[in-house]
């Protein structure tokens, strides 16, 4: 679905941002992006719709080469999430700024219409309909963001940081969307540096530093490399540096659940118990 | 904000938790007058900060003792230099020239970033801009930090080097801390308080250890670090009365282990 | 456009020039300028411009000063057309030699006061001419918001991108349509921008009132600019000089080609 064949970027200014990327991402996949605040990451995404062509090398959406594409066409294809999505509002109500997307794309008015009360019904925003966008709280204008992207029905959906700033329930419920798109058929590409949120989500992890990809694993494998995740310098998640570090118990690094870990805890313990 | 009674000693490190739009920001903003002088609305009640009644003194008097630092780190610096940015706010109170020159180099060397002091604003990243912000606001010798979610827009690394600085101003220091947050595994094992809002009102407000311990936060939107989750559990499956703690970093839990184990 | 605002752009430096006090810096930028007013003769125009060329060797920013008078040359070359253009339109003008070079001569001056500009803004730091500012008497208010603007002008350049990015990643074409649609086009992007705009100078009213702006009348400042021997020699000698080119032009009767 994806493919990434050498690509470099640098951009204008002379920082070199992509330094060899090479990558494979197949249809109904879930790809984590992580690394540093500069590793390319964000740079990376914006490859995926032709926002950035590559310098040198190609990137293949589907067969498709980006050079040889516009951003409207591929985006009908890639849907990116960015960060500060909530900047991008301008419509008088929620309906419009859904629509917006939609008619760029052409959808005839029947689709559209049936594209936006599934949207809207999805993302639980349906009371607001005819609401500003402007008028509604931060957890709603993330939600309307993803409604927007949503709606056209992209077969690759790209988020850029999605729980900046997020509290545990929005968390949670951006985990619940996630797996449900993924459901769907949606190939889904996460940039973040929540570990513990990817650590949730379990996706394949795509470890980035300096523009290179340096590990490409399942999370149970990356997650559980302290030396690398330091190297990135991200944080192992909690479960992690604690099984780790209880290694004079006999216990390794692993990505378990609470339960999980605390019944090997307890096995070991009543064991040392049971000799004293 | 509903009916709502407080008391903050000094010293103390205060975690204020909850869902976002609970009310943290603006309970944050009360403490240095920008509530009521600076927003529309009704306030009912008295707020005081060091004996000063915040509806009788103007946002310029309370920042003197208690600093706010935002979210967002462009949003907060105005001038083209770190150093003309820490003597901002004491140019602004006429400050005479030495004393400028004395705090700045104090606000400098206590967040640790005397190499920054001839840099530009745009060259800074994330972390440091924070820092300089930081900086900016203890110029001011504030009894008070007020921080409202300060790592927001960080990478995990810079958060926690940010948070070691503010860790660090409550115990060498003496400054009180008060700050709102969603990261807080990073917090919970320093703080002395934690103040969760819910809706206006103040549900849970006492000792993190304790709060974790006995509440379910969960439903307040607050996130309970793994390791709490695992103390839990452990609890469940071992007897409870061989586990009187509850540890909230990693180091913590490895820590009493070793100790168990040695025993 | 753009390598005329690179030529432009404040970088900070540690020769003689740059250390000048700005203000003596500000006098030198408009005595070459007003040396240029006062002729047209192609000899003068040349030796106003060698000096700044040399101004700007001596501050070791040559190139991005040549950079600057070259990005400027679509400017000139327009003034030039229009200058001759509106010299034919006149009563009883032709077209003739004298006419082109008059033209040209006045688009040569242009290159002169460009170029003069540019070495003010290549060797002084926004923050020095905001001290220059400050210390004219300038109210403080305006001091700041120049300061604000350069402080913030990057930040929304880089808003401004990030919102054309997501719009076109939602399809938005803007390089399609006829003048009208293409206007109708950018109001995805204007839009967001100034409700960021706005946004942003709620946040900054903040943050400005926690420290304490307009809390004193009168403010104090933590530098101050103080004139040394070198900026007195060198503001001197440029007065001098300006004043042997007014003789020059009023008071001598040697033509200059």
């Amino acid at each position: 679905m994806i493919v990434f064949e050498n690509v470099e970027y640098v951009y204008p200014n002379g920082f070199k941002a992509l330094n060899g990327i090479n990558l494979e991402v197949n249809s109904g996949e879930v790809v984590a992006l992580m690394g540093e605040n500069g590793a390319g990451k964000t740079t990376l995404l914006k490859h995926l719709n032709g926002l950035l062509k590559p310098t040198s090398g190609r990137v293949l959406i589907d067969g498709v080469d980006t050079r040889h594409s516009t951003v409207a066409s591929l985006s009908r294809k890639v849907g990116i999430v960015f960060q500060n999505a909530e900047d991008m509002f301008f419509s008088p109500t929620i309906q419009e700024e859904i629509e917006f997307a939609l008619n760029n794309f052409h959808f005839p008015g029947d689709v559209i219409k049936k594209r936006v009360d599934w949207a809207l019904k999805f993302m639980e925003l349906e009371e607001y309909r005819e609401k500003s966008p402007f008028l509604l709280s931060g957890g709603e204008k993330k939600r309307l963001a993803l409604a927007i992207i949503l709606a056209w029905s992209p077969d690759i959906v790209a988020l850029d940081e999605p729980t900046v700033g997020q509290d545990m329930l929005q968390k949670e419920k951006m985990i619940q969307i996630i797996r449900q798109a993924n459901q769907q058929g949606k190939t889904i590409i996460i940039s973040s540096h929540d570990v513990e949120f990817i650590a949730e989500l379990k996706p394949r992890i795509i470890l980035m530093s300096k523009g290179r990809i340096v590990r490409d694993g399942p999370s149970e494998e990356v997650l559980t490399d302290i030396p690398v995740l330091q190297e990135c310098r991200l944080l192992p998640p909690q479960i992690v540096s604690l099984t780790s570090k209880l290694d004079f118990l006999g216990l390794k690094p692993k990505l378990a659940r609470p339960e999980e870990v605390a019944n090997e805890i307890a096995r070991r313990v009543r064991h040392l118990v049971n000799y004293s | 904000m509903r009916e709502v009674n407080l008391e903050i000693n000094e010293g103390e490190f205060v975690i204020l938790a909850g869902r976002s739009g609970c009310g943290k920001s603006t309970l944050l903003r009360c403490f240095n007058g920008l509530i009521p002088h600076f927003y529309d609305g009704e306030m009912i009640g008295k707020v005081e900060v060091c004996g000063l009644d915040t509806r009788q003194h103007p946002p310029y008097i309370l920042s003197q003792y208690a600093g706010m630092v935002f979210q967002n780190p462009d949003n907060q610096l105005f001038a083209l230099t770190v150093e003309a940015d820490i003597a901002f706010a004491l140019e602004n109170l006429s400050f005479p020239r030495d004393e400028i020159k004395k705090r700045v180099n104090q606000a400098l060397e206590i967040m640790g970033i005397e190499e920054l002091r001839d840099k530009s604003t745009l060259e800074l990243s994330g972390g440091q801009k924070q820092k300089v912000a930081i900086a900016s606001i203890l110029a001011m010798h504030p009894k008070i930090l007020l921080l409202d979610e300060p790592t927001s827009s960080l990478d995990p690394f810079s958060a926690k080097q940010l948070i070691d600085t503010i860790i660090d101003l409550n115990e060498k220091h003496r400054i009180t801390i008060l700050i709102a947050e969603h990261r807080l595994e990073m917090l919970l094992p320093y703080a002395s308080r934690i103040i969760i809002i819910d809706n206006g009102r103040v549900v849970l407000d006492g000792n993190p250890r304790e709060i974790l311990e006995k509440h379910d936060v969960i439903p307040y939107g607050v996130s309970v670090p793994r390791i709490v989750k695992v103390v839990t559990h452990l609890k469940k499956t071992l007897n409870n009365s061989l586990i009187p703690w509850a540890p909230l970093s990693v180091e913590e839990f490895v820590d009493i282990i070793r100790r168990w184990e040695k025993k | 456009m753009s390598t005329i605002l690179r030529g432009l752009q404040f970088y900070p430096g540690k020769t003689v020039i740059h250390k000048l006090d700005p203000r003596v810096k500000l006098v030198i930028s408009l005595l070459l300028m007003a040396t240029a007013a006062l002729y047209l003769e192609v000899t003068i125009i040349s030796i106003v411009i060698v000096i700044e060329a040399l101004l700007s060797i001596v501050a070791k920013v040559f190139s991005r000063w040549a950079r600057t008078v070259y990005g400027a040359a679509p400017l000139i070359i327009l003034v030039f057309i229009a200058n001759f253009l509106f010299k034919l339109s006149m009563p009883g003008q032709s077209l003739s030699f004298q006419s082109i070079y008059e033209s040209l001569q006045l688009a040569y001056r242009l290159v002169a006061f460009l170029a003069s500009f540019s070495i003010f803004f290549l060797t002084t730091t926004p923050e020095e001419l905001g001290m220059a500012l400050t210390k004219m008497k300038v109210p403080y208010m305006y001091t700041f918001a120049f300061i604000s603007a350069i402080r913030f002008t990057p930040i929304l350049a880089e808003e401004l991108q990030s919102i054309v990015d997501a719009q076109k990643s939602r399809g938005l074409e803007l390089e399609k349509g006829n003048i009208i649609t293409r206007l109708r086009r950018y109001i995805p992007i204007l839009v967001p921008l100034m409700v960021n705009v706005l946004r942003r100078s709620y946040e900054l009213a903040e943050a400005i009132e926690v420290k304490c702006f307009g809390a004193k009348k009168n403010r104090t400042y933590l530098k101050e600019l103080k004139m040394t021997t070198k900026d007195w020699i060198t503001l001197s000698a440029s007065i001098v000089l300006f004043t042997v080119a007014i003789c020059i032009r009023y008071f001598s009767r040697i033509s200059i080609p």
